[in-house]
């Protein structure tokens, strides 16, 4: 109900305050203005969004870039924070290719807890020979007020012939 | 005068927008369609929003529905006919087994990729009412057509819209 009567007098003071006649270059340096207004407070309120939701003192942000894939398709990955599961996400080729070319990807952008930290990384995928892949990653941080950021990063061991998957934290 | 009419219409757009935000989150027609991924039978991933550019027909089905059953071929006879003209169908199983949905595939020896939502995300996402479900999204990635059901002859009007979609 509170919605609708917001709504209604959104309505009739944007019609009161269009009723009065404007001459037309006025009125096209107030649309300007107005525009100007609109996308400033956009980007504020997407600052602020932000600022709200994940807090600096609580954020935590996961990416992931791959090197290239000789010895591991990555089909998905599953991330896990302090046991609990937080992003579950598939990969399509297009995506993949775009990691190879250098693209990182944000996976997972949320809070946690201040003080120790478990952050568990599980890829799927197709490793060397076409077998079914499945490793995991794990890293424990400590989170202090700072924004941490995690990189998970697959690569190919040519040493070992084989994907290795590191998880690196950052504050 | 003027600065203050600018602040007064800057508090009422925010306040507009606030407004319309809070509101239903219930997917409608000219909606964007919400994106995901999900693996399809053959093991492929498939993403929505990489269909951009094609008119897509979204239709959520379950092994156990009968309409779902009747209604596939004739969406598989749909897709056959107008694959080449821009058009694609996504057929996702609700149920999240890939048993049954792929039991159901090879029956109807449907050709349209069969994906399977696991952990039924994807129904909450599009706040499903009826089974099947039929959503109809243009090359920009919008909404264009909810059809909730399936009856025999209902075939004629996702044809009628397909062909609108694909003329645009």
């Amino acid at each position: 109900m509170l919605r609708i009567h917001l709504t209604v007098l959104y309505l009739i003071l944007c019609c009161s305050l269009l009723d009065r006649p404007l001459h037309g270059e006025q009125l096209d340096t107030q649309m300007e203005e107005i525009k100007q207004s609109l996308i400033e407070l956009k980007r504020d309120l997407l600052i602020l969004e932000e600022e709200l939701l994940y807090p600096a003192s609580s954020q935590v942000a996961v990416y992931l870039s791959m090197n290239v894939g000789d010895f591991f398709n990555l089909d998905s990955v599953t991330l896990k924070l302090n046991g609990k599961e937080v992003s579950h996400y598939l990969y399509t080729e297009l995506q993949i290719d775009a990691l190879y070319r250098g693209g990182v990807q944000r996976l997972f952008i949320g809070n946690v807890k201040q003080g120790s930290n478990r952050i568990s990384a599980f890829f799927i995928g197709k490793g060397p020979n076409g077998r079914e892949y499945k490793r995991a990653a794990t890293a424990e941080f400590e989170k202090n007020f700072e924004p941490t950021f995690v990189e998970l990063k697959i690569s190919d061991s040519t040493a070992k012939y084989q994907p290795d998957f590191v998880v690196s934290v950052s504050s | 005068m003027n600065k203050c009419r600018i602040q007064i219409v800057k508090f009422l757009i925010y306040l507009g927008l606030v407004t319309l935000t809070v509101t239903s989150n219930a997917i409608t027609v000219q909606d964007d369609a919400p994106d995901f991924t999900l693996k399809s039978l053959q093991g492929e991933n498939l993403r929505l929003n990489e269909y951009r550019g094609r008119v897509v027909l979204l239709n959520f089905w379950a092994s156990w529905c009968g309409p779902c059953r009747q209604e596939m071929p004739l969406l598989d006879r749909i897709h056959k006919r107008y694959q080449d003209a821009g058009f694609a169908v996504l057929s996702v199983n609700v149920e999240g087994d890939p048993i049954p949905a792929r039991a159901l595939a090879q029956e109807t020896g449907v050709s349209f990729p069969v994906l399977i939502d696991s952990g039924q995300k994807i129904s909450e996402l599009y706040e499903l009412e009826a089974m099947p479900s039929s959503v109809l999204i243009d090359r920009d990635g919008v909404v264009r057509y909810i059809h909730r059901g399936y009856q025999p002859g209902d075939e004629a009007q996702y044809l009628k819209v397909v062909k609108q979609l694909i003329k645009e």
